[in-house]
């Protein structure tokens, strides 16, 4: 099928309007108070019954917003060309974007319930630059975001000598071999997914000083009670008060944590990992399926990360970065959210090819080299030692022998800094560098060479005196810092790094 | 075999710490210096505005209001500001290679920054007031992902930026790979 069409500006589907009216609704939530202000002002000011007046403010705002969706719909237009994707949109604010395929990083779609009735996706495109630059095309036939993707997909192909190129003997077979199935999820893994989210343990914390009251608040009550329950052998109301908080505290905890398994099977159920000539695609989701294609060569930095729920799953969490300005570039990446120690190797290869082949993603292993020890002097000084000593001087003027508990910083720091210490690790190969650090877990991030994009190397007084230096890779997707390694090696690393980066014939992005 | 990778011994690479690090221009240090002189008339200034409208806002109410321990800040302030330009201006520099900008600075953490051409996505020249009075410019160079500020070199002599600024853009474009 062929997508360039060279004169027709064309309408996506009417449904597009739901997809901007989930857009809107999103937007509105986000920012609910000034927003709907205007609103509530409205509905005072008028008079009458309270019930018609919400009832008649409702049905403005949902008008409103429906006839909002519909013109965004009615002004999208787009139009494929042979080397760009065209849009035009905006009701008031016209912007026409020109996004040329191969600067599209990446393309996903997304399918709700209604759409996928309909056979329609909503299709992202992704590139480098900001937010703003993105294409969205909402609501279009499925067909069509197939052959978008295709016509990328051969985008990268054409002019294309990407990392497979290096393996070109079997490269044009490889090619045939089409779509192959990486990894599935099941709804175990959902489960797992779920209880390592972030998520869930945030409000943990936030939880911690609500317990602490509840502590202190029953905890006086109980001991009165225990006084009382001496005299009058009654215990009644105010344990059971106690309980109930207690029930309501784990309620919570129980909701929050149902929550974040909920949100992950919305998010990623039948998950699952295709691998298509040069790209890399994940499908999941349950009432709306989410799809993700990366090309391989866009791929920056893979990070696989292990928290501290992952750790008791055994599990890992994979992310493949690609280049991102700032803020935005997090959801842009492809994440794996879960896969087992002994697919990490079968990830890294068919994701770095036979480009990076020795590289390693597993924390425990034993070839990441430690770095420096004065890394634990250096950082127990100044964040531990500096700090507290100030401190406990300052506050023994209002606080006077008491102002000593804050030397216990001391050797709480001391441990954090060691286990900092002792989770670092550098791995540096002919091709590539994988570095392991971590406080809780442990997080590896590796990269090529050759992707990086400017080194810096500094040395503190300290460091200088001991022959040590803090390296730093920028890559288009972040920077990766290797901290307190020998001078000289260093040095060395950055010239060869340097001479892989400038000798290398292709192209970074 | 598209391309072979054969092991090299560093010391056959070029190697960025042995190069012949050039200077900043020698009028920057001048530069620095007007501007903290001029940091310091403006701070004088403030205090005096700043004295003249409390005595005239409490001069009724019998408030005596010292503003006169203010004055200690100037030679505070003056120390480092005139010290300082003479100090780490010395220690920035640049090296300009066939594939690569080095650029060093700090004085107590010592920086050197390497940028190899092809990976560069634009160039920016530009100079402030103060700069174009002592014929001085800023150059800056953007790579891609902007994590963490590109590389700034100030001091230049505006010359010397522009021919660097033409020079690099020519290697920029130079550097055709393959995607």
């Amino acid at each position: 099928m062929s997508v360039a069409d060279q004169e027709n500006w064309l309408h996506t589907s009417p449904l597009a309007a739901i997809f901007y009216l989930g857009k809107i609704y999103q937007n509105l939530a986000k920012n609910a108070v000034p927003a709907l202000t205007p609103v509530f002002v409205l509905l005072l000011a008028t008079e009458g019954n309270l019930v018609i007046r919400i009832g008649f403010g409702l049905a403005a705002f949902v008008l409103v917003t429906i006839t909002v969706a519909f013109l965004q719909y009615w002004f999208f237009r787009y139009r494929i060309a042979d080397n760009s994707v065209l849009i035009r949109e905006g009701v008031l604010k016209k912007t026409q974007l020109d996004i040329k395929f191969d600067r599209i990083q990446a393309i996903s779609t997304q399918q709700n319930v209604i759409f996928r009735a309909f056979g329609l996706v909503s299709v992202k495109l992704d590139t480098a630059g900001s937010a703003k630059q993105e294409g969205h095309l909402p609501a279009v036939k499925k067909s069509l975001a197939d052959a978008l993707k295709e016509r990328i997909r051969q985008g990268y192909q054409t002019g294309s000598s990407t990392k497979k190129a290096a393996d070109n003997a079997d490269g044009e077979e490889h090619r045939e071999v089409g779509a192959r199935t990486l990894m599935k999820l099941n709804g175990r893994d959902m489960l797992r997914i779920g209880l390592s989210s972030n998520r869930a343990w945030i409000f943990l914390v936030f939880l911690g000083p609500v317990i602490e009251h509840f502590d202190q608040k029953y905890g006086e009550k109980i001991d009165k009670q225990v006084i009382l329950s001496a005299v009058e052998s009654s215990q009644g109301g105010v344990a059971g008060a106690f309980g109930l908080g207690l029930m309501i505290l784990f309620g919570f905890l129980l909701f929050i944590v149902i929550a974040s398994i909920i949100g992950a099977f919305l998010r990623y159920h039948r998950f699952e990992l295709v691998t298509d000539n040069d790209v890399l695609r994940s499908t999941g989701g349950l009432l709306t399926r989410h799809e993700h294609s990366v090309n391989l060569a866009k791929i920056q930095t893979v990070v696989a990360s292990q928290g501290f729920m992952l750790k008791r799953f055994e599990r890992f969490r994979l992310r493949a970065k690609q280049a991102s300005s700032g803020k935005s570039g997090g959801q842009k990446n492809l994440v794996v959210p879960l896969c087992e120690p002994d697919q990490l190797p079968i990830l890294s290869h068919e994701i770095f090819g036979e480009e990076f082949a020795d590289v390693i993603l597993e924390p425990t292993s034993a070839a990441f080299l430690p770095i420096d020890k004065q890394y634990v002097r250096s950082r127990v000084m100044l964040t531990g030692i500096l700090p507290a000593t100030v401190i406990t001087a300052l506050m023994s003027i209002p606080l006077g022998l008491f102002a000593v508990v804050f030397l216990l910083w001391i050797p709480v720091n001391a441990y954090g800094v060691l286990r900092k210490y002792r989770r670092y690790g550098v791995l540096a190969t002919p091709d590539g560098l994988a570095l392991r650090r971590g406080f809780i877990g442990y997080r590896v991030t590796a990269f090529l060479h050759r992707k990086v994009q400017r080194i810096s190397l500094t040395q503190t007084l300290p460091q200088r005196r001991k022959g040590l230096a803090t390296l730093r890779f920028y890559l288009a997707s972040g920077s990766v810092r290797v901290p307190y390694v020998d001078f000289k090696k260093a040095s060395e690393l950055r010239d060869y790094i340097l001479y892989r980066i400038e000798s290398s014939p292709l192209a970074w992005h | 075999m598209l391309f072979e990778n054969p092991e090299i011994a560093h010391d056959d690479l070029p190697q960025a710490d042995s190069v012949t690090w050039l200077g900043m221009d020698e009028k920057f240090v001048r530069r620095l210096l007007t501007e903290a002189a001029l940091i310091l008339v403006s701070v004088s200034i403030g205090i005096r505005v700043l004295q003249f409208v409390f005595n005239t806002a409490f001069a009724d109410n019998n408030v005596n209001i010292s503003l006169g321990w203010l004055w200690l800040l100037i030679p505070v302030a003056a120390v480092p500001l005139f010290v300082w330009p003479s100090i780490s201006v010395p220690r920035k520099g640049y090296a300009i290679r066939d594939k690569d900008i080095i650029y060093k600075s700090g004085v107590f953490w010592r920086t050197v920054t390497a940028i190899p051409f092809n990976r560069i996505q634009h160039v920016e020249k530009s100079s402030a007031p103060l700069d174009r009075r002592y014929g001085i410019a800023t150059l800056q160079l953007y790579t891609a992902g902007g994590s963490g500020g590109d590389l700034k070199i100030h001091g230049l002599s505006a010359d010397i930026a522009e021919q660097l600024r033409v020079f690099i853009l020519d290697k920029v474009g130079a550097s055709v790979e393959r995607r």
